[in-house]
C-alpha cells in the first residue's frame, strides 16, 4: 500500500515512499520532504517501491530539489523504480535530479 | 373666414364658430388620410378639400425628392396644371417655404420678387396672391402646399396663413407614414428575395453521398446568404469532379453571381477536360458577362474513386493544403481569379495523396479573427487541421467549423476535403465514472490499465496513456472544480480504426481553453507539468464546452499501431 517511512542514519535522512503517488497524498510527500530538509544536510527519497507517480508527486520532488539547492544541502533520489524513471524521462527531469543506486551512494 | 362672413356675426361668436369649423375640417382631413396608405388615392382628394375649405382658386402639392433635393409638383387642383413642375430649394415661393421651413404669404404676387412666374406664362392665368406652407417633419420639410388666389379676389391674410400651417401638419404626417410603410414593404420584399436566393444557393450544393465517397464539403455562411459554394459530381469515366469557389463582395449581387458561377463551373467541368482548361473555359465565359468589378476565386479538380490521384487548378484561390502524417504540403493557385481578364491559361497540379488528406478552404477560414483581433492565417488553419486530424471526415469538418465559429467569423467559410474513403466505426470500449476527488483516481487508473492490457497495448505506452488520463482527471479536480467544487468525472474510451479517444466530461464551470497551455518540459518547476505531460503523450487534445450552460469535455487522442485488436 501507499506510504511514507523515514529513517535517520549517519546525519542523513531517507524517506521511503511506496505505492502509487498521486494527488490524494502528494501533499504529505511534499511536507515530509520539506520537513526533512529543515534539519538534515542530506536527504534521500527512496522510490524502489513506487509503482506510479503523477505530476503532483514529481512537483513535490522538484520542490525538494530546489529547496536543497538554495540551502546548499544534498537531495537525491534513491533506487528509482522503472515506473518513476519513465515519468522522469517523459518530463525530461531525469538529468536534473541526482539519482543514485542505493543509500551508500547517497552518502558518498 | 372671409371678411364678409366674419362681419355678419359678433367677433367672439364668429371666432368660436370658425374654430369649430376648422377643427372639424382638420379631423376630416386626418381621417381621410387614415383610410388608406396609398397617397395616389388620398392626396388628390385631400388637396381638393383644402382648396375648397380655404376658398382658393388653385392648390398644389410639392414633394422634395430626397436623393436629388429637387421639389416637384406631384398634385395640382385648379385652373393651371402645375403637375411635374420642378423647383430647386429656395426657388420661388415654394422653394423659400422649404428652405426657410416657414409659411410664405404673398399678398401682391404681381410685384413680389419671390414669385416664380413661369407658370403663368402662356396660360392666360394671373397669379394675384399666394400662400405656401412647408410640410414640416422632425427631420425637416419634405415638401410644401401652395394655394393660389382667393376666390373672393382678396389677398390671403395672416389668418389664412395660420390655417394653412395647421392643415399642413396632418398632411406631412400622412405622407411620412405612407413613406415609412413603403420602406417596410420594400424591406419585406428584399427579405423575400434574400430567402429565395438562399434557397436557390442551398439547392445548388451537392447532396451528401452515402457510403464510401472521397469528397466532402461544408459551408458556414457568415451572413444570411453566402458568396461561397462547393460542388462535386461523378463523370462517366468514374472520376469525381469537385469545385469550391468564393465570390468577391457580399449581398444579393454576390449571391446571384455565385449561382451563375456555380452553374458555369459545373457545366465547364462535365466533359472531364483538364483542370487548367476547365478554369480557362469558365473564365472566358464569365468575362463576357461580368463587368461590375466582381470576380470569382475558385479551385476545380478531379480525383479517382479511391481519393488518391488528384488533378486540380486554382484561380486566385488560397493555397491547397495536403496533410499527411503530421506534415503539410502547400499547393498554390495556377492563375488569377475568374472574371477579370479573358484568355488566361491556368497551371494545374497532379498529385498522389498516398493516405494524405487534401483541404481546400475559402478565404473565410484564414480570415477568422482570433482573440487579439489578428487573422487566424494559414498557420492557424494548419493547427486546427492537425488537431482534428484523427477524426472521421464528417466530425472532422464539423469540428473545424465549430472551432472557426467559436473564433469570430468575418467571412463565409467553406471547406472541401478529399481523401481515401474509409469505414470509420467508432467503438466504445469503456465508460467509467468517478467522483471528482483525489482518492478515487486510483480506481480510474486501474480500470484504464486493465482495458489497455486487454487491447494488448505494450506496457510502456499503456503507462503513459494512464498517466496522461490521470493528469487530466487531476487537472479537472484541482482547476475545473477547484477547492470547494464537487461533482463527477466521466471517462469514455472509444476507438475508431487505429485511434483511441479518451473523453473526459465534468459539470464544472466552463474553463478557458486558452489558459491551458503546456509549459516546456525539462524546466525544473513544480507547476504546469500535468498539461505538458498530456501534450507529450497524446497526439492531439482539446477542451470544449460540454453544453451551452456548464461543463467541459476534454478529448485526448492517440493513434496506436493497428495489430488488429478486437
Amino acid at each position: 500500500m501507499s506510504g511514507i517511512e523515514s529513517e535517520n542514519f549517519d546525519g542523513a535522512i531517507l524517506i521511503r515512499l511506496s505505492g502509487e503517488v498521486d494527488l490524494s497524498w502528494s501533499q504529505q510527500v511534499r511536507h515530509a520532504v520539506l520537513a526533512a530538509l529543515e534539519s538534515n544536510p542530506i536527504v534521500g527519497v527512496e522510490l524502489s517501491e513506487v509503482s506510479y507517480i503523477d505530476s503532483s508527486g514529481i512537483a513535490a520532488l522538484v520542490e525538494g530539489f530546489q529547496t536543497a539547492r538554495a540551502r546548499g544541502s544534498k537531495f537525491a533520489l534513491v533506487s528509482v523504480s522503472d515506473a518513476v524513471r519513465a515519468v522522469l524521462e517523459l518530463a525530461r527531469l531525469d538529468r536534473v535530479f541526482l539519482i543514485v543506486a542505493d543509500r551508500a551512494a547517497m552518502l558518498g | 373666414m372671409s371678411l364678409a362672413r366674419r362681419a355678419a356675426r359678433p367677433p367672439a361668436a364668429a371666432q368660436h364658430a370658425d374654430a369649430a369649423r376648422t377643427l372639424a375640417f382638420l379631423a376630416d382631413l386626418s381621417q381621410a388620410f387614415a383610410v388608406s396608405l396609398d397617397l395616389r388615392k388620398t392626396l388628390p382628394e385631400a388637396l381638393k378639400r383644402v382648396a375648397d375649405f380655404m376658398q382658393a382658386e388653385g392648390a398644389s402639392l410639392f414633394l422634395l425628392e430626397p436623393s436629388t433635393r429637387v421639389l416637384e409638383c406631384r398634385i395640382c387642383v385648379g385652373p393651371v396644371d402645375m403637375t411635374g413642375v420642378r423647383l430647386a430649394i429656395g426657388q420661388g415661393v415654394v422653394g423659400l417655404a422649404v428652405s426657410d421651413n416657414a409659411t410664405q404669404l404673398v399678398a401682391d404676387a404681381v410685384n413680389d420678387p419671390r414669385v416664380w412666374r413661369a407658370g403663368d406664362e402662356g396660360s392666360g392665368f394671373v397669379t394675384k396672391s399666394l400662400l405656401c406652407a412647408p410640410l414640416a417633419t422632425a427631420a425637416g420639410p419634405i415638401g410644401a402646399i401652395e394655394l393660389v388666389n382667393r376666390r373672393d379676389g382678396q389677398a390671403f391674410s395672416a389668418e389664412d396663413a395660420e390655417m394653412l400651417r395647421l392643415i399642413a401638419a396632418p398632411t406631412a404626417l400622412a405622407i411620412n407614414n405612407a413613406r415609412m410603410a413603403n420602406d417596410l414593404v420594400e424591406q419585406q420584399r428584399m427579405k423575400r428575395e434574400f430567402d429565395l436566393a438562399r434557397k436557390l444557393q442551398k439547392s445548388l450544393l451537392p447532396k451528401r453521398r452515402r457510403g464510401l465517397f472521397p469528397v466532402l464539403g461544408v459551408n458556414l455562411p457568415a451572413h444570411e446568404i453566402s458568396g461561397d459554394f462547393y460542388d462535386y459530381f461523378e463523370l462517366a469515366d468514374g472520376r469525381i469532379g469537385f469545385v469550391i469557389g468564393d465570390i468577391s463582395g457580399k449581398g444579393l449581387d454576390a449571391a446571384l453571381l455565385m449561382i451563375r458561377a456555380a452553374s458555369l463551373l459545373r457545366w465547364a467541368g462535365k466533359d472531364g477536360i483538364a483542370p487548367g482548361a476547365w478554369l480557362a473555359r469558365a473564365n472566358d465565359e464569365l468575362c463576357e458577362t461580368t463587368h461590375d468589378g466582381r470576380f470569382v476565386c475558385a479551385l476545380v479538380g478531379y480525383c479517382d474513386r479511391d481519393g488518391n490521384n488528384i488533378q486540380f487548378a486554382g484561380a486566385g484561390f488560397p493555397p491547397v493544403l495536403v496533410y499527411k502524417r503530421g506534415a503539410f504540403s502547400e499547393y498554390e493557385s495556377g492563375g488569377p481569379p475568374l472574371g477579370i481578364m479573358a484568355g488566361i491559361a491556368y497551371d494545374a497540379h497532379d498529385i498522389a495523396l498516398n493516405g494524405g488528406s487534401l483541404y481546400a478552404f475559402s478565404d473565410g477560414a484564414t480570415d477568422v479573427r482570433i482573440a487579439d483581433g489578428t487573422r487566424l492565417g494559414s498557420k492557424g488553419v494548419r493547427d486546427l487541421i492537425a488537431r482534428h486530424a484523427t477524426l472521421a471526415p464528417e466530425p472532422r469538418l464539423r469540428g473545424l467549423l465549430s472551432d472557426l465559429k467559436h473564433l469570430k467569423l468575418v467571412d463565409d467559410t467553406t471547406l472541401l476535403l478529399v481523401e481515401k474513403p474509409r469505414a470509420h466505426n467508432a467503438q466504445v470500449l469503456l465508460e467509467h465514472h468517478m467522483p471528482a476527488r483525489a482518492e478515487h483516481l486510483r480506481e480510474t487508473r486501474n480500470a484504464l490499465r486493465k482495458l489497455l492490457d486487454q487491447l494488448g497495448i505494450e506496457p510502456a505506452l499503456r503507462d503513459r496513456l494512464v498517466l496522461a488520463v490521470d493528469e487530466a482527471c487531476t487537472n479537472i479536480i484541482r482547476h475545473a472544480y477547484g477547492a470547494e467544487g464537487h461533482g463527477g468525472i466521466g471517462l469514455r474510451v472509444s476507438r475508431a480504426d487505429d485511434v483511441l479517444s479518451f473523453e473526459l466530461t465534468d459539470d464544472a464551470p466552463c474553463v478557458d481553453p486558452t489558459r491551458m497551455k503546456p509549459k516546456p518540459l525539462g524546466e525544473c518547476r513544480a507547476g504546469g507539468l500535468g498539461i505538458a505531460l498530456i501534450d507529450t503523450v497524446m497526439d492531439t487534445w482539446h477542451v470544449e464546452p460540454a453544453s451551452s450552460k456548464c461543463g467541459n469535455r476534454l478529448i485526448l487522442r492517440k493513434r496506436i499501431e493497428d495489430k488488429g485488436y478486437s
